[in-house]
């Protein structure tokens, strides 16, 4: 039942949240502090994710073994894009992010190697040089 | 007349020539947004609104153009719910029950022609409701005090996924999250870091916009690899040029559908995917000789109808209120917000150009939608013949470039990756992500003005409770969350949780 699974990570994160706010005080000024706020929140969190442990309703079908693969390759990708546009630059790492992705969701080879040495090009023209949004296009890695 | 007045202002606005191209521009995008299958609205509008920060907009450009984006994918839905039985997005699902039949009778283009005009007067219509309604609303509002705004917070996030039929639980869950979440960083009032577990790049807590981007346009991705592609078969469009008299038949529905959609959109929570449904099902029982499901003209206006005069009424709770009624509507807030615009009653005073220049650019949006819908139809059927694995990474390398061009930092890139998997796992766990964005954005605004009502009272919670608008909204939001409780109970969901739309 992934509704329990849930309602234990809330229940869980609720608890930690309210938790820490114990440590959050201000001893001037404001008579409320930044403690109360967390707690009108926190409160009702456990509370709810107590009950949807207690009664849950919904389970959540995940995607076969193949699907859960692709998402995590496409995660990776995600992640790696993410950490190295700057090192790399926008050209190459959106090229290997544009290819990659088009590959995962079932490209034939040679055409989605095309798409992304169009694209990855293209984009930087349109809003680097036309319409003026400052890219880095070749990273610091060769700069 | 006031309204006449302000309104006639509100066209010199959008008649600036920025402005006019923007609503070309967004006009354009939006209809292509819509029409590809699994982008809607709220995508749509995720993916450009770091382009906007970007470029530097002003406010009302800014918003005249996300507005054309969203009346846009109103418009486009339709057109691969009708060519490919496959909706272009969550609005356009009722689309599918009459406008793909009719294409499998070779009336393709009679179907296209009549779900634009009754797109056209949906929008055109809601438009006018715009007009005259919200300056009546943001008159009503401006007696509210900080207790009353509170109520208002807990009403949005009590409602707004509520009458989709969801777990009423996980609506508020998910709301509870977006507040936690929104009280990351430094606290506004006394400087006190928050959650911030000694990282400095979360001092200024989490950017709504990188968070968007990354629920509703990171998550897209995740779940487009979770199935196989689904290939719809195209279908020729028959003969060429719309029959007047097919179009003709669809005006009353259309007329019909129009005014329940936009009440639809007004409710809170609603959004455009109810208008849609509610205006087919009323339609329906009205004139339903056993045609409809086959092909019939009106089944084919009335959700198309309902569907757009929703996102314009979805509008009016979002401007006057600061309180929005969907999830494209919320996605605007966030950028209001971060643009250090308040919505809200006061904006009709304070920025009566932007009010009024967005109202009537949604008037010239509509012309120019007709234009791009009806003889220039051809463009977008042949944009569905894309395939997805060329589109898709395009989105992301665009959501990429668009939050890095206003951070400049990779950390916000990995921020909006991992809004990415939370919003794909909540949404998997049958959450709304609606609720988490209202959370995010409202959050501070909301604990401001709880600290303000309890240091009035020197920290009597009794205050909350006392205005009787407070106690209206309190017994409004209980009343709302019963309904929805139960519909629930009933298992009669007529929308899915899905985006949010």
């Amino acid at each position: 039942m992934t509704d329990r699974l849930a309602g234990i990570c809330f229940f869980l994160l609720a608890a930690g949240y309210l938790w820490l706010s114990t440590g959050y005080t201000a001893s001037f000024g404001d008579p409320l502090g930044p403690a109360i706020f967390p707690r009108v929140i926190g409160i009702p969190a456990v509370l709810l994710g107590l009950a949807l442990t207690i009664w849950p309703r919904h389970s959540a079908d995940w995607a076969g073994p193949a699907g859960l693969l692709r998402q995590a390759a496409a995660l990776g990708l995600l992640l790696g894009y993410a950490l190295l546009l700057e090192p790399l630059g926008f050209v190459p790492s959106t090229f290997a992010a544009i290819l990659g992705l088009g590959l995962l969701m079932g490209a034939p080879p040679a055409r989605g190697f095309l798409t992304a040495g169009i694209a990855a090009p293209g984009l930087y023209l349109l809003f680097d040089r036309l319409m003026g949004l400052p890219l880095p296009m070749v990273g610091t890695w060769f700069g | 007349m006031d309204i006449l007045a302000s309104l006639w202002d509100g066209f010199a606005v959008a008649a600036l020539p920025i402005n006019l191209a923007l609503i070309v521009a967004g006009c354009f995008a939006g209809t292509l947004i819509g029409a590809l299958p699994g982008l809607g609205p709220v995508n749509g509008v995720a993916i450009l609104i770091p382009l906007t920060f970007a470029f530097g907009l002003n406010p009302t450009s800014s918003m005249i153009l996300l507005s054309a984006v969203y009346y846009g994918c109103m418009y486009g839905g339709r057109i691969s719910s009708i060519l490919l039985n496959i909706p272009g997005d969550e609005p356009a699902i009722m689309t599918t029950l009459d406008g793909y039949p009719m294409a499998r009778k070779g009336q393709a283009a009679d179907a296209l022609a009549i779900s634009g005009v009754a797109s056209f007067i949906g929008a055109t219509l809601a438009t006018l409701g715009l007009t005259l309604f919200a300056p009546l609303l943001a008159n009503a509002a401006i007696y509210f005090g900080p207790a009353d705004y509170f109520a208002l917070y807990v009403m949005a996030f009590a409602t707004i996924g509520g009458i989709s039929g969801t777990d009423p639980r996980k609506t508020l869950l998910a709301a509870l999250l977006g507040l936690m979440l929104g009280t990351v960083g430094l606290d506004p009032s006394t400087g006190v870091a928050r959650y911030t577990f000694g990282s400095f790049n979360l001092y200024d807590g989490f950017d709504p916009i990188v968070a968007l981007v990354g629920l509703f346009a990171i998550s897209e991705i995740l779940f487009f690899l979770e199935q196989k592609v689904q290939e719809g078969k195209l279908v020729p469009p028959g003969r060429v040029f719309p029959r007047l008299s097919r179009v003709k038949e669809g005006l009353g529905a259309s007329l019909r559908g129009s005014v329940i959609g936009f009440v639809a959109g007004i409710l809170p929570g609603a959004g455009a995917s109810l208008g849609a449904v509610m205006a087919y099902s009323f339609e329906k029982r009205l004139s339903d000789k056993g045609t409809f499901g086959t092909g019939d003209p009106r089944g084919v206006a009335a959700p198309e109808a309902g569907n757009n005069a929703a996102s314009g009424g979805a509008l009016i709770p979002m401007l006057t209120l600061g309180v929005p009624g969907s999830g494209t509507t919320a996605v605007m807030l966030a950028m209001l917000i971060s643009l250090n615009i308040q919505p809200g009653p006061l904006l009709f005073e304070r920025s009566p150009d932007l009010v009024w220049g967005l109202v009537a650019a949604l008037y010239l949006a509509n012309f120019v939608l007709l234009i791009l819908n009806l003889p220039l139809i051809g463009i977008f059927t042949r944009v569905l013949g894309l395939p997805a694995w060329g589109l898709m990474p395009l989105i992301v390398a665009i959501s990429y470039l668009g939050v890095y061009a206003i951070t400049h930092a990779a950390f916000d890139l990995m921020v909006m990756v991992g809004f990415g998997v939370l919003g794909f796992v909540l949404r998997k766990l049958d959450f709304s992500l609606v609720p988490v964005v209202l959370g995010l954005l409202l959050g501070m605004d909301m604990e401001n003005n709880l600290r303000r009502a309890l240091s009035i009272s020197g920290g009597d919670f009794l205050v909350l409770f006392q205005s009787p608008i407070a106690l209206a909204i309190y017994g409004v939001t209980i009343a709302f969350l019963g309904f929805s409780l139960w519909l629930s109970r009933r298992g009669s969901s007529a929308v899915q949780a899905g985006v949010g739309e």
